[in-house]
């Protein structure tokens, strides 16, 4: 019987029963959806790392690595598995600016691929393994034919097969692009056979041409090529060792140089693109879901507490009644202490859906981050600390309608049966002033009530300045990415094409080819700084084509006299100190003074003038040319590895912001409906409360308008002070955010007027509509019911 | 002259497929400056015709005249007007706003009453001077009541409509309020209507129409009505 009481009651408390199970799934839906993400993103991409053997360490000498080399690494106590690697940019010959990373791993066991369709791997196939994405982007399928540029020679093949590796995960180019753009970059293997013979075609061809410039007849080139060795050159082309270990960093370096004689530059996956930016992307949906989500469901859980306070006050006449009849206390509670665990269970159930379609949204083959990850498989999973918050959800959910319940039981049948009674009024010393007897008497009403119903008051309150937080937050995300994006297009970026070099590419001949180009160029290569791994970028820029700014955004003309140190770096010294580094694959150290900082966007990096590298006797290469030039107008030279569109990288930038634009439309679309759901659950509350006084003015004459005109200030004001609270709250929130980011991305907080404007007029239409909504009730408020009963 | 007119009036409720008629074609006058008790037994229908004479409510059928108006027409703003202008309600359990001082309580009706009389001066004569400042839930009832009254003449409407005015309070109290109100009545000039089950009141009005079952089954003109203090309470 009382099963069915409990159903027909949660019907006659149908708004609120329904706003308390919308919220608990919107709070739980969001703190999972987001939670969801990140763990998603470890788990997935942990899993794909495994199965494709993705290296730990990558050990990298210009120098090359010979097979000696590679066994004296294998023998390391610790070195689980290594091979020679090599992965470089080429152009797709006779295409318009497309290019593919070409890896061979030697003996394929660090570094692999899973084939998607076509031929499994063979290392002795003439043929390529292309990544299947840029397979589709470029209608390419298995048997097709592709021809590489390879430093004045080509690679040609037939597809054997399409492929998703690990190293590649993240497809890119290289540091400056954002997001992958399938159409114009992927990647493909060869096998070890295949690169050798087009080493060996490579020494053919420089051989001739040297012989024949020195004019030896062909007849005897041609029978000293039969006898050309070729491995030296090989050797050379292998510029890395991927491997995996579990060994400590600072270990494995030392184990390297005590086997090779030499220092090698060893990077761990952590500063391997792929890994760090997905790790990145986990750290980052940790910081969000740490934040945001845990706010959504705290408001939720909250708003639960005063609704379920208030149906149990409500209750009070019922529950008497039970008591009377002779019910235990007990059963009264297990009674009323179910609406708690229903309100949970089925709460928490449609949160877990919301969740996997939240997470889905975000983490999935058709979602946002399908555009960023390639991996094979998408398996939403729930972190294991989310099973204790969903249990104790529902937990704390009926402990709270057990607890408003057993508020109402005390005392006997009698007791319980007497009507709630409102709190003694007593004055404020502000209600003792002379403004307040200048009050309309609206404002008087509405401020006594705000102050008798503290607790509704306050919920509201919450609710309102949850709502302005998660727009400001998700809106000002949305604002300082764009701003980080405008300022690496405008203010660094102003080159057309950007033209990368091959690695050790000849100084003489790239620092001729910026000058025929007019351009400016840089050095990026890695350095040891304070034991940690950061860039060193040296950088000549006359021209201002690629930019050096400062904290303000400024352009910084480099000086001779010593480094700049990136914001991230800031902390290692201050100006005026010296700083001491050693480049990888070099025994030397150099001290250089620190003049200033500057703000570099993705790279922990230390800069400095080409002509003061040129003075400490820096031993570079140039790896970027920027120049203003067409691309058609950049003459193909061997030392050439790849050219980009600054707009294409800029396109590129692009859809990383739509995917988070689509993040932050949630949140805003997700911080409405909470706004609107809160307060208008709020608001019937209130209204029922106050029914008997509303009906009142109604008799004395009040119209609807004006009666509506009080409920929907009440809101306005709580609004107004929700809004001061809030605007200020999700400043700190996003600065917070931003702080947790920084490992990341140096971003520098903004946030534009639209953001204000938007967040502030959403928060006051939200509740604008909801006092209507309240409102249009009192029209049909019956006087005659509501002023039957006795206060 | 008569200042309300009930011409087969008619109040049916309809509570799923069931329906109840409250009040059954009832037909009635009332002149102003009269003291009329409604009386009868619970659900004759007596507040019923009370709420509808104080546009609280439409009837079905038939139609109610007040100042020549017919009031069944009305819309929802101009019934409200109505009520801000014509009549002034004292119910059995005060209706006072539980937030808002005595004064304040009273004061408030000058926001919609174009004629309202000064709140101060109406709390005075209800005696409660020394409460101006006080919340409803720091009075006893039948002070509670007072402020009701106070606030009901505040508005200076031409009728006054008491829901069982005393019906909450004992007896003491209530013929003290009786007292009051019909004294406050008189000095303003007011046509005044209480409706009631208790038959002492009865004796005080110039006029009794006793409902029973929706229907009107007497009217009876008082000559010679009793004064609360000669009515055995």
């Amino acid at each position: 019987m009382l099963i069915r009481k409990l159903f027909r009651t949660a019907w006659s408390y149908k708004a609120q029963f329904i706003s308390m199970i919308i919220m608990i799934t919107l709070g739980m839906g969001i703190f999972l959806g987001f939670n969801m993400e990140w763990y998603t993103i470890e788990y997935d991409t942990s899993k794909f790392f495994s199965d494709t053997n993705y290296a730990d360490y990558r050990l990298y000498s210009t120098d090359g690595f010979t097979s000696d080399d590679l066994d004296k690494i294998q023998s390391i106590d610790g070195v689980k598995a290594s091979t020679r690697y090599i992965s470089v940019n080429l152009d797709i010959k006779d295409s318009e600016n497309k290019s593919l990373a070409l890896d061979v791993s030697e003996n394929y066991t660090v570094s692999t691929f899973i084939v998607t369709d076509g031929e499994k791997y063979d290392e002795n196939s003439d043929g390529f393994w292309l990544s299947d994405k840029f397979a589709a982007a470029n209608h390419i399928s298995v048997g097709d034919n592709l021809t590489l540029e390879f430093q004045g020679t080509e690679i040609s093949g037939k597809i054997a097969g399409l492929i998703k590796s690990g190293e590649h995960m993240i497809c890119v180019a290289d540091n400056n692009q954002l997001m992958p753009d399938y159409n114009t970059f992927g990647y493909a293997y060869i096998s070890p056979e295949k690169f050798k013979s087009v080493i060996r075609e490579k020494a053919e061809k420089t051989y001739a041409e040297t012989m024949k410039k020195l004019g030896v007849p062909e007849i005897i080139i041609e029978e000293k090529m039969k006898n050309l060795q070729y491995d030296e050159m090989l050797d050379k082309a292998y510029v890395q060792i991927n491997l995996i270990s579990d060994m400590e960093k600072e270990t494995l370096e030392d184990a390297v140089k005590e086997k090779l004689g030499r220092t090698i530059m060893v990077t761990s996956k952590n500063e391997h693109l792929v890994y760090k930016e997905a790790m990145g992307e986990a750290d980052e949906g940790k910081t969000m879901g740490s934040v945001l989500p845990v706010l959504f469901l705290a408001i939720a859980v909250l708003t639960m507490v005063t609704t379920m306070h208030r149906i149990a006050a409500k209750e009070k006449l019922q529950i008497g009644t039970l008591k009377a009849l002779g019910f235990k206390n007990r059963r009264i509670l297990r009674h009323y202490t179910s609406y708690g665990l229903f309100i949970g269970i089925v709460g928490t159930a449609l949160g877990t859906v919301l969740g996997f379609i939240v997470c889905g949204a975000i983490m999935s083959e058709d979602g946002m981050m399908g555009t960023y990850f390639d991996m094979p498989d998408w398996t939403s999973v729930i972190p294991v600390f989310c099973y204790p918050v969903m249990a104790g959800t529902i937990v704390f959910l009926t402990l709270i309608s057990f607890l408003s319940v057993h508020q109402q039981l005390k005392g006997t049948a009698a007791d319980t049966l007497r009507p709630y009674t409102p709190k003694k009024m007593k004055k404020t010393l502000f209600e003792r002033t002379k403004i307040w007897d200048k009050l309309h008497f609206g404002t008087k009403w509405n401020i006594r009530d705000l102050s008798r119903h503290k607790s509704r008051s306050a919920m509201t309150l919450f609710g309102i300045v949850g709502c302005m937080v998660l727009m400001v937050g998700g809106l000002g995300m949305r604002d300082t990415m764009a701003g980080f994006l405008e300022l690496l297009d405008k203010d660094i970026s102003n080159y057309s094409v950007k033209v990368n070099l091959v690695d050790n590419a000849d100084t003489i001949k790239a620092k001729s080819l910026a000058d025929e180009l007019k351009g400016d160029w840089e050095s990026l290569s890695g350095i040891s700084l304070d034991g940690e791994t950061v860039s060193l970028d040296i950088i000549h820029n006359p021209n201002a084509l690629m930019n050096v700014i400062d904290e303000n955004n400024a352009r910084i003309a480099l000086s001779d006299e010593g480094v700049y140190l990136c914001l991230r770096l800031k902390e290692k010294a201050q100006i005026g100190e010296n700083i001491s580094f050693s480049p990888y694959g070099s025994s030397k150290t150099y001290t250089v003074k620190v003049i200033g900082y500057n703000r570099s966007m993705m790279t922990e990096s230390v800069t400095m003038s080409d002509t003061l590298a040129d003075k400490l006797g820096i031993d570079y290469h140039i790896t970027s040319v920027y120049t203003d030039k067409n691309i058609g107008d950049i003459p193909s030279l061997n030392i050439i590895s790849g050219k980009q569109n600054q707009k294409q990288l800029m396109d590129t930038f692009n859809s990383f912001v739509s995917i988070m634009d689509s993040m932050v439309f949630i949140l805003v679309i997700a911080a409405v409906i909470l706004g609107i759901v809160v307060l208008y659950n709020l608001g019937i509350m209130s209204y029922v409360e106050r029914s008997r006084e509303l009906a009142t003015l109604k008799v004395l004459g009040f119209r609807n308008k004006n009666i509506g005109r009080l409920l929907i200030s009440q809101n306005i004001w709580l609004t107004v002070i929700g809004v001061i609270i809030g605007l200020p709250s999700g400043v700190g929130v996003l600065e917070w955010l931003l702080a947790a980011l920084a490992g990341e991305y140096e971003l520098k907080l903004m946030l534009g007027p639209m953001t204000y404007c938007v967040s502030v007029l959403l928060t006051f239409g939200v509740s604008l509509l909801v006092g209507m909504m309240v409102a249009r009730k009192n029209r049909k408020i019956d006087m005659v019911e509501a002023l039957k009963m006795s206060e | 002259m008569a200042i309300v007119k009930f011409d087969n009036v008619t109040k049916t409720y309809t509570t799923g497929e069931h329906e109840q008629k409250a009040l059954d074609n009832v037909s009635f006058t009332l002149d102003e400056g009269k003291f009329v008790v409604i009386l009868g037994p619970s659900g004759a229908g007596k507040s019923t015709l009370l709420n509808l004479l104080g546009g609280l409510d439409s009837p079905s059928a038939g139609t109610i005249t007040v100042n020549g108006k017919d009031i069944s027409k009305l819309t929802d703003n101009e019934l409200a007007d109505y009520r801000a202008e014509t009549v002034g309600f004292v119910f059995q359990f005060y209706n006072l706003i539980p937030t808002l001082t005595v004064y304040e309580n009273v004061e408030l009706v000058s926001e919609i009453s174009k004629n309202s009389l000064d709140a101060k001066k109406m709390i005075e004569e209800v005696g409660l001077s020394d409460h101006l400042h006080n919340f409803p839930s720091e009075l006893s009832g039948g002070e509670q009541q007072r402020v009701s009254i106070a606030r009901a003449l505040a508005k200076n409407p031409q009728i006054l409509l008491c829901d069982e005015p005393t019906g909450a309070l004992d007896s003491e109290t209530g013929v003290m309020i009786l007292k009051l109100l019909l004294g406050m009545a008189k000095s303003y000039g007011k046509t005044i209507v209480i409706v009631t089950h208790n038959q002492s009141i009865a004796k005080m009005a110039d006029i009794i129409i006793r409902v029973k079952n929706g229907k009107i089954r007497s009217v009876e003109e008082q000559d010679k009505p009793m004064s609360a203090d000669e009515v055995e309470w």
